[in-house]
């Protein structure tokens, strides 16, 4: 297989990028890495959900007084949680105290640990651009 | 199907009701769970069944270990101190 140029290289890495971020696990899927694929996003989409269980979906407070760490946190588990956010505006499902708590450690670090999966996708991407074939 | 549903929706829109007792830090056991399975499947350079579980396993007791050395000694620090 002939290496991509170099613009092409970049727009593959930004397709693999955006890929991740929209659903966990994609931008490894597109790799063929599909076991990498499922686990990511089994264990993404799993840590996310438990997190809105245990707090409700206003755990998700984009125009509240959430950090804007955590906000940007959750952001990172895929788009959709913008969507969640304009749901969830003007206190529509109040939260506090500990469920709160939880809930918001739970959806920011599956949005962290997504990021990783989202920088290594791109990685991963990056290193095969690069191998010279039968080098 | 339709109940069913609205059901599994009301269970996202109603926070579960607990408050900070010792039995509520078991809800870091599945985040323990989830950062060791994503840490391995982005590092381990083939994914088999077996191997992955070992690697994770592994991972997840070195953190729950740890985590339990640094309670008991933040534990014994206090105890000390306050006497």
């Amino acid at each position: 297989m002939a290496p991509l140029s170099k613009e092409k290289q970049t727009l593959f890495l930004l397709v693999v990028g955006l890929l991740a971020w929209l659903v966990p696990g994609a931008g490894h899927f597109v790799l063929r890495q599909q076991k990498r694929s499922m686990i990511i996003f089994a264990t993404i989409v799993l840590t996310f959900c438990i997190g809105i269980y245990i707090g409700s979906i206003g755990v998700i407070d984009l125009y509240g007084s959430t950090p804007w760490y955590v906000v940007g946190a959750q952001v990172m588990n895929t788009p959709m949680v913008l969507v969640l956010g304009r749901l969830t505006a003007g206190e529509a499902y109040p939260v506090f105290g500990w469920p709160n708590e939880i809930g918001q450690i739970y959806t920011s670090t599956a949005g962290l640990l997504n990021l990783l999966c989202i920088v290594n996708a791109v990685y991963m991407a990056h290193l095969r651009g690069i191998k010279v074939p039968g080098g | 199907m339709f109940l069913k549903a609205i059901f599994i929706i009301a269970t996202f829109i109603e926070p579960e009701k607990f408050g900070a007792n010792p039995q509520s830090m078991l809800w870091l056991l599945p985040l323990v769970a989830a950062i060791a399975i994503i840490y391995k499947a982005t590092k381990l350079p083939v994914i088999k069944a077996g191997n992955f579980i070992k690697e994770a396993a592994i991972l997840f007791g070195s953190i729950v270990i740890f985590i339990v050395i640094a309670a008991l000694t933040l534990h014994a620090l206090a105890w000390l101190i306050s006497g």
